[in-house]
């Protein structure tokens, strides 16, 4: 056993344990994007950041990836935590304002504005997909490529993956994307929350780069049914 | 090659390597690493081989070919041994002298290394301020060895390490040894060596397997230097490779060297071969029962995988994105075994420490900093190329002593160290000695240790742009805030160059910046700020500036400058759209232009100090700038200035301004007021309108003529003219606004001399320059008489000097300065005209007592100087030499150090109507020209100590648009505007084919005899053919702006002056 402190509590976990395991289970909570139960941790979204040191040498980290060490003290929601994790969700709802998820997670933590240049984009990177199609369905259909700004989520060479077995299970787990996942049903959406929101890929220009990896595509008949709906209103 | 069989074998091998005679007969080096190929090395050998073969010279010189020397600023060029004569920028045509010179045991006197034209030049290289002031303890090999002969490197000391940590047959006490020499990571982050090598010896995890991997994957914009090692000497790495291995208990080294380095890879395959075949490398080695192999990894270019556990996903096949620490390499790397990955100049070092001993080598540097540290020296740079110095350097010594300062006229501005992720560290900070720990503190890094001179023409927001621009390529784009951050911070950049920006956009970058800072996983993120950081601490200012004044004062940001010779004008001269209008023969509308924003365009054609040819990009491409003032001159003195008519905006108004000073700030607001319609009354205490530009300027540089017929053109029923009033005596400001005037623009110019502070200074015969001057100008006296001495090395001085000469009583006419030439703070054309009629310049003296009898002035005492330490503004300071005073007889003695305001005439009865600075100048609000009392303003040398005509007519203009808005009660402030270039002028068109661009042309003179005596103008105007020919060659920065964009014109212009004068 480890025994740490958090938060200004002395607390004991098991040697292995991730910080945002130990948070989670002594009921601190933090907020993250990439990370979930079953997958690898990545820290991507540096969401889950907590401080940890003191004085000069104290520093942030991600609590999914940094295990418990031994006489480690760690603060979940500092000053300075809580002023990168807002700055992190402003940056996140000035590029993927459509997402429920994130939208969620603004009002959670009191972001009521963001003032960067307004984006539409359909990914954050969390790469909770790549993950869940190599780990949980053991595919490793879809993967990232390029680097910095050109970075995405794709399969080699955009082709259809022969690996690829329409398990669905990336969409499932995107926390951006959450209405295209869900057929052209709201009624069966993962979370109906956002239904009142235009789908992504009806407002193409705003998303042009479309990141469904599923053949077909089920973006289409979202389309048709929006196209529909829309009949039906005017008619 | 004979495979040695044992580290005996080896040493005896070695021994007879360096006993063997050394040969006699001179040796040429031609430096060809990359950078010596770029710059046509590879032609300089094969004509050397050639020449040594066609003349069968094989066995009476050799040569020799390494990797860079570090000089490359002077590449290609030929070292000769054993005399060191250093032949620079060799061309191919050279080689023939070189080559019999050296035969015949003589030097080419003209090839070798000078500083600049004024210096001699040295014969040893080791006397060359360059090379002088550096440490070579690892580049200095670079110069001995041919990167492909392992004999070459064993000559010189080559695997003396290896053999005696083999001895000593104990890794600890190489560990030890590395420990005690205080040996820090040259990579950048300086974790010590010695530690991380015990950390990877210690570590048990991975079943004894372990790796050694040298980062040779430098991808820093500007830094170099490890790939100059790798070519120049790669055994030494290989050999620092091999001992960590030992040292750590690894039994394979990885050697992670970029792509892009073609020449370092195949240096480094070779040695690796070389070492192989020679038992010093694989299995069993020199019969050690240890084997230890190296491998080659091509990086792909992605500058994260330099960051350590990005690099190991690349050699693992993966992508190279970082991985989260800890685990540390040491224990969890390389296929999940212990790692230890050291940059290629720090295992350069470790063959030095081992032979020299740790103690040895931690006498060079400074405590906690041991050991040298190379430098690429780039940028805005006299001396650019590789500097190898000890720790504890200061940057000043780095950029001055051995780079040579700043490459044009522009002051050094900021050094940036550390590459993209480092900071910039300003001109004031230069003191700092470099360290990783002052770096740090000062808000830069080590990093590598590329080091990028700024100066005056570079932007730092351009600067931080850049950068940004590329860090968001070259983030692996894992962690969010890296990822996001760096395209935010550029986007805000972006709109900031652009003249978009807010200063909320500015807080918010400094937020953003210390959050991504804060937040990510690698070096590469937690850097990724710096550059903004850095830039934001010390150049503040120049944020500020482009956000609110809409001003780049560096001249870079494209949408804030337009065309850079009118944002360089302080009164927005469109000088591309006159020189346009020249090129195309039509010099009215070339008069119209520039008569729009000038009131006087005569005097300014003869006296500007034209910042617009400074910053002409003409200019900073290597040639000329185009003669714009020449140009100004050839238009004033060709056109009819009646064919201006002046626009006249608004009605006549009621309210009475009056302008204290008809200089040039007093007139050009006086003129501006009266075209709005405000009836202006200018006091003067002369009997004439002028100020300075009359009583100082010699009629020599602007005739009188000249001056009088352009003041009497602005003159109209609106401005009254009140001569021979003085303020304080017969005016007061107080008094001015009793008598119902609204408003009031103080031009009084700076006219009282700074004294010398010596006794005599009161005596007979010694004049301060503007009381020379005025008395010549304004009333016909001559001052000076018999022997002449002119203390002071600026424009006023230079006048003073020159008007002495041309005065009936006059013999000679001495000029004293303190400093050096090419510090003089005069024009230099003034200079070389001074020396042209024979004033004799004495130069680095400093008066100390002033001669007299029965009180008047006979000689003056003074002291010679000699260059001392370097001051903040990189020149250097002058310091007496004791027992070097000499005395200059003179019997006329005028003091021309410096002008301030008179302000005791702003305080009549003691108290001063208007707050001063502590200057002694006027406090004005630097945006809107207004004085501490309501409705006065101010502008000219008043407030900025002594200027130029041109900024004092700027300011003159400024004071009348803040007179207007105040008259009419608006805001005075105003956010400020970007003035690009709106009129569309046709570029000029030749058919002729010869496109070759003609060199500038400068305006004929009169002779010396003609000058002496004579007051006639010097400089002449420049003949219609050669005005064409010299606006031709403008680049038309302006099309960017004005060119129409509806069709793809595919016409090829060609700029080709019709005639080419002779």
């Amino acid at each position: 056993m480890i025994s740490f402190e958090l938060n200004g509590l002395q607390v004991q976990v098991e040697e292995g344990s991730t910080l945002l395991e130990a948070a989670k289970f002594f009921g601190f909570p933090i907020p993250t994007l990439c990370h979930m139960d079953g997958l690898e941790p990545y820290g991507a979204c540096r969401l889950c950041v907590v401080e940890i040191g003191e004085g000069s040498k104290a520093k942030l980290v991600t609590s999914c990836t940094y295990r418990a060490e031994e006489g480690l003290k760690v603060r979940t929601s500092s000053e300075r935590v809580v002023k990168a994790r807002k700055m992190i969700i402003e940056l996140l709802l000035a590029s993927t304002p459509q997402s429920k998820v994130i939208q969620d997670l603004a009002a959670e933590h009191h972001v009521m504005q963001q003032r960067f240049r307004q984006e539409h984009e359909d990914c954050i990177l969390c790469g909770l997909c790549v993950r869940m199609c190599k780990e949980q369905m053991v595919a490793g259909a879809i993967g990232f490529r390029g680097r910095g700004e050109n970075r995405s989520i794709g399969t080699p060479f955009d082709m259809k993956s022969e690996q690829c077995r329409l398990c669905g299970g990336c969409m499932y787990v995107c926390p951006v994307c959450t209405l295209r996942c869900t057929f052209n049903d709201p009624d069966r959406a993962v979370c109906g929350g956002c239904a009142n929101l235009a789908a992504p890929c009806v407002e193409e220009e705003k998303f042009h780069d479309l990141m469904c990896y599923m053949s077909p595509c089920v973006a289409c008949e979202i389309v048709e049914y929006e196209k529909e709906k829309q009949t039906k209103i005017e008619g | 090659m004979h495979r040695l069989s044992s580290v005996e074998e080896f040493l005896s091998f070695q021994k007879q390597i360096t006993d063997s005679p050394r040969t006699t007969k001179p040796t040429l080096v031609v430096s060809a690493g990359t950078c010596g190929q770029a710059s046509g090395a590879s032609g300089i050998i094969r004509i050397i081989k050639r020449f040594l073969i066609e003349h069968n010279l094989q066995e009476q010189i050799s040569l020799r070919i390494t990797g860079c020397q570090g000089f490359c600023e002077m590449e290609p060029f030929i070292l000769v041994e054993p005399g060191k004569h250093f032949y620079t920028k060799i061309e191919m045509k050279d080689v023939p002298r070189v080559i019999e010179a050296t035969l015949s045991g003589k030097v080419v006197e003209d090839l070798l290394y000078r500083e600049s034209e004024h210096h001699t030049s040295h014969i040893n290289q080791d006397d060359i301020p360059f090379f002088k002031k550096q440490k070579r303890i690892i580049l200095g090999k670079n110069d001995l060895i041919d990167p492909i002969r392992i004999f070459d490197y064993i000559k010189h000391g080559g695997y003396l390490a290896l053999a005696k940590a083999l001895m000593t047959g104990n890794p600890e006490w190489i560990i030890e040894e590395i420990q005690r020499s205080g040996l820090r990571g040259r990579g950048g982050a300086g974790f010590p060596t010695g530690k991380k090598w015990e950390l990877a010896r210690a570590a048990k995890n991975g079943k004894g397997q372990k790796y050694i991997i040298c980062n040779a994957d430098e991808g820093d914009p500007g830094a170099y230097m490890d790939r100059s090692l790798l070519e120049g000497n790669p055994h030494a790495v290989l050999e620092g490779l091999i001992i960590g291995g030992i040292a750590i208990g690894a039994t394979k080294g990885y050697i992670y060297a970029r792509g892009e380095y073609p020449l370092a890879i195949k240096h480094a395959l070779i040695a690796i071969r070389q070492a192989r075949e020679m038992g010093i490398l694989g299995e069993n080695l020199l019969n050690s029962d240890i084997d230890f192999d190296i491998e080659i990894v091509r990086g792909a270019g992605a500058f994260v995988c330099g960051e350590e556990t990005a690099l190991i996903a690349s050699i693992e096949g993966k992508i190279g994105e970082p991985k989260q620490r800890p685990p540390f390499p040491v224990e969890k790397g390389l296929w999940g075994r212990p790692t230890c990955i050291n940059n290629v100049e720090t295992l350069s070092n470790v063959p030095v420490i081992i032979s020299k001993g740790a103690d040895q080598y931690s006498k060079v540097g400074v405590p906690g900093n041991s050991g040298t540290k190379i430098f690429s020296l780039v940028g805005k740079i006299k001396n650019t190329g590789l500097v190898e110095v000890p720790m504890g350097t200061t940057i000043r010594e780095i950029i001055y002593d051995i780079g040579g300062g700043s490459v044009g006229n522009a002051p050094i501005k900021a050094v940036q160290t550390g590459g993209p992720s480092g900071g910039c560290i300003p001109a004031e900070k230069f003191d700092l000695a470099i360290d990783y720990d002052t770096l740090a503190e000062a808000g830069s890094i080590m990093g590598s240790g590329g080091m990028i001179v700024m100066d005056e023409n570079s932007c730092m927001v351009d600067i931080a742009k850049y950068y940004m621009n590329f860090l968001k390529d070259e983030s692996c784009g894992k962690c969010y805030t890296c990822r996001k951050g760096t395209q935010r911070m550029f986007e805000i950049l972006e709109d900031i160059s652009q003249g978009k920006g807010t200063l909320e956009q500015l807080d918010l970058l400094e937020e953003l910046a210390h959050v991504v800072a804060d937040t990510t996983m690698c070096g590469l993120g937690q850097n990724a700020s710096n550059p903004v950081l850095s830039t934001l601490r010390y150049f503040r200012e120049e944020y500020i500036e482009h956000v609110i004044d809409k001003h780049c004062r560096a001249g870079v940001c494209k949408d804030l400058v337009g065309a850079p010779c009118q944002a360089a004008c302080p009164i927005g001269t469109e000088a591309w759209r006159y020189v346009a209008h020249i090129a195309e023969g039509e010099y009215e509308k070339a008069y119209l232009a520039i008569r729009e924003t000038n009131p006087f365009p005569s005097i300014c054609s003869r006296v500007c100090d034209h910042k617009c040819e400074e910053r002409c990009r003409l200019g900073q491409t290597g040639t000329d700038p185009v003669a714009i003032r020449a140009l100004k001159r050839f238009v004033t003195d060709n056109v009819d200035p009646a064919i201006y008519k002046p626009e006249r905006t608004g009605e006549k108004k009621s309210d009475k301004v009056a302008i204290i000073g008809a200089g040039p700030a007093g007139l050009t607001a006086a003129h501006n007021l009266s075209l709005k319609g405000y009836p202006v009354t200018v006091f003067e205490t002369d009997s004439k309108p002028g100020g300075m530009m009359f009583s100082c300027i010699p009629a020599y540089r602007l005739p009188r003529e000249v001056l009088e017929k352009e003041i009497d053109s602005i003159l109209d029923e609106n401005i009254t003219m009140q001569f021979n009033t003085v303020l304080g005596k017969d005016i007061t400001i107080d008094k001015l606004f009793k008598d119902g005037y609204k408003s009031v623009f103080v031009g009084i110019g700076a006219q009282k001399e700074r004294r010398l502070k010596l006794e005599g200074e009161e005596s007979e015969g010694v004049y301060p320059s503007i009381e020379f001057l005025k008395a010549y100008n304004v009333n016909g006296e001559q001052l000076a008489k018999g022997r002449v001495g002119v203390i002071g090395g600026g424009n006023s001085a230079l006048d003073a000097a020159r008007t002495a000469l041309r005065q009936d009583e006059v013999e000679s006419v001495n000029l004293l300065y303190r400093r050096t030439r090419e510090e003089m703070p005069a024009f230099d054309e003034e200079i070389e005209a001074a020396f042209e009629e024979k004033i004799v310049v004495e130069t680095l003296v400093t008066p100390v007592r002033i001669i007299t009898e029965n009180g008047r002035v006979r000689g003056i005492e003074c002291i010679r100087n000699k260059l001392g330490n370097l001051d903040n503004s990189g020149r250097r300071r002058p310091v007496p030499i004791p027992g070097s005073e000499f005395i200059v007889p003179v019997d006329t003695l005028i003091v021309a150090i410096s002008e301030q305001p008179d302000t005791d005439s702003i305080s009549p009865e003691g108290e001063p109507e208007l707050s001063l600075t502590e200057w002694g100048t006027l406090e004005v609000d630097k945006n809107t020209s207004s004085c501490s009392r309501p409705g006065v303003f101010a502008g000219g040398d008043v407030v900025t100590g002594p200027n130029t005509v041109i900024d004092a007519i700027a300011a003159g203009r400024k004071a009348a648009v803040m007179i207007d808005r105040y008259l009419r009660g608006e805001e005075l402030w105003q956010q400020g505007q970007a003035y690009l270039p709106k009129v569309y002028v046709e570029p000029y068109s030749s058919d002729s084919a010869d496109s070759e661009v003609s060199q500038r042309v400068e305006p004929e003179q009169v002779t010396r005899e003609q000058r002496l005596g004579s007051f006639k103008e010097v400089e002449m105007t420049l003949s219609e053919k050669s005005a064409k020919c010299e606006a031709i060659r403008c680049l038309r920065c302006d099309l960017e702006f004005t060119q129409p964009k509806t069709e793809k014109t595919e016409k090829v212009i060609v700029r080709t002056p019709e005639v080419v004068e002779q």
